[in-house]
């Protein structure tokens, strides 16, 4: 819940709309970013504890955690009102930021519920 | 081959939980340490030596700030800005073969950069090195934790240290293994615990150091390079049109 609240009060607009000429903020964009990280991160450790608990294994899990970033990233898509690139610079940054680092978490969270459910 | 094991709940109760709770403990722990070290950490009047290094960052800054921002000045003050970095004989950004080699040689046997350098690498080598000492030495010789994907057997001498039995599933892993696992997956937590991302993701900081001994030279030659290429194109007297466009938007 804290970074939901966190993303809902704090993505900035960091571009204006030019026709010819595009300014950023620097500053807003790497608000943005870390609101992105942050967003991604904590779905990845609720994803990996909700694999474990249903007893995912293998090949399933993974679709999960893809599931789960694609879920993010439509929810932040959303969230930007749908004008990605008045927040962002390009539509990887929303869309692959954080995608490994998440990985990890989601394997560590996903390994421990795992065991302390099922193997318990 | 994929018969269950039992495990014994005792594992989960003196292994698992304890290695993740002294690991995020750890990492809190250096995170404060090295907050307090930087504080104690008073300019140092060796400015001078470490004065021609900050001297090219901020170079490096500037010229980045009027490559980016190129287009809102006049093309003359943009261009005079221009010839001010990368004139041949005193442009701020030129720097002769032979004097980018003496930057580095000097970079290095500075005694006290490479000393603070030493010092932020220790704070997060050492850590490591004994949590990983002492779980070898408590932790080893049986089953620790399951992991859910199944691995090839290549894996197996590396996530099964301890266990010598040869037909026990890879995935059954031993504690080693679940201390990486705890290394790698915990860096995402501590970003959202402890506000920004610090001292804990070691890949990004050996990426810096090993920077900072090209960061003259290479960057700036880099930079004159890209202020060369830029195409100034004035923008300002398209803002007029611009303005009038949102205003019509507002008050419609």
């Amino acid at each position: 819940m804290a970074g939901h609240s966190d993303s809902s009060s704090s993505e900035k607009k960091s571009s204006e709309a030019m026709n010819d000429v595009l300014v950023f903020s620097a500053e807003n964009m790497q608000n943005n970013t870390k609101v992105i990280y942050y967003s991604r991160t904590f779905m990845s450790i609720i994803g990996g504890v909700i694999a474990g608990i249903l007893g995912f294994t293998g090949f399933m899990g993974f679709v999960f955690y893809f599931l789960v970033m694609a879920i993010t990233s439509i929810g932040l898509i959303a969230k930007a009102k749908f004008s990605v690139h008045s927040y962002f610079d390009s539509w990887n940054r929303i869309i692959l930021d954080g995608f490994m680092g998440g990985l990890m978490s989601f394997v560590l969270f996903w390994t421990f519920a795992y065991d302390i459910v099922h193997i318990f | 081959m994929a018969e269950d094991l039992v495990l014994d709940t005792a594992i989960r109760d003196w292994v698992l939980i304890p290695l993740s709770v002294v690991m995020v403990l750890i990492g809190i722990l250096r995170y404060f340490v090295s907050k307090l070290m930087r504080s104690f950490q008073t300019p140092d009047p060796k400015i001078v030596k470490e004065g021609h290094f900050l001297f090219c960052r901020q170079v490096i800054v500037r010229a980045r700030n009027l490559r980016a921002a190129a287009n809102f000045i006049t093309p003359k003050s943009f261009r005079s800005r221009r010839v001010y970095f990368s004139n041949e004989e005193n442009g701020l950004l030129f720097v002769p073969k032979g004097q980018a080699q003496n930057l580095q040689a000097q970079m290095f046997s500075d005694p006290n950069m490479a000393m603070d350098m030493m010092k932020k690498n220790l704070s997060m080598i050492i850590p490591q090195t004994l949590t990983f000492a002492w779980v070898n030495f408590f932790f080893s010789g049986f089953v620790a934790a399951k992991i859910p994907f199944p691995l090839t057997q290549r894996f197996r001498s590396m996530l099964q240290n301890g266990i010598d039995l040869s037909t026990v599933d890879v995935s059954y892993v031993s504690s080693r293994s679940w201390y990486f696992l705890n290394l790698f997956g915990l860096r995402g937590l501590f970003s959202l615990i402890l506000g920004e991302e610090n001292a804990t993701d070691d890949t990004q900081r050996m990426m810096q150091m090993s920077g900072f001994g090209f960061d003259p030279s290479k960057s700036l030659s880099a930079e004159k390079d890209g202020l060369d290429i830029v195409q100034h194109e004035w923008a300002l007297p398209k803002f007029e049109h611009r303005a009038e466009a949102v205003l019509k938007k507002l008050v419609s």
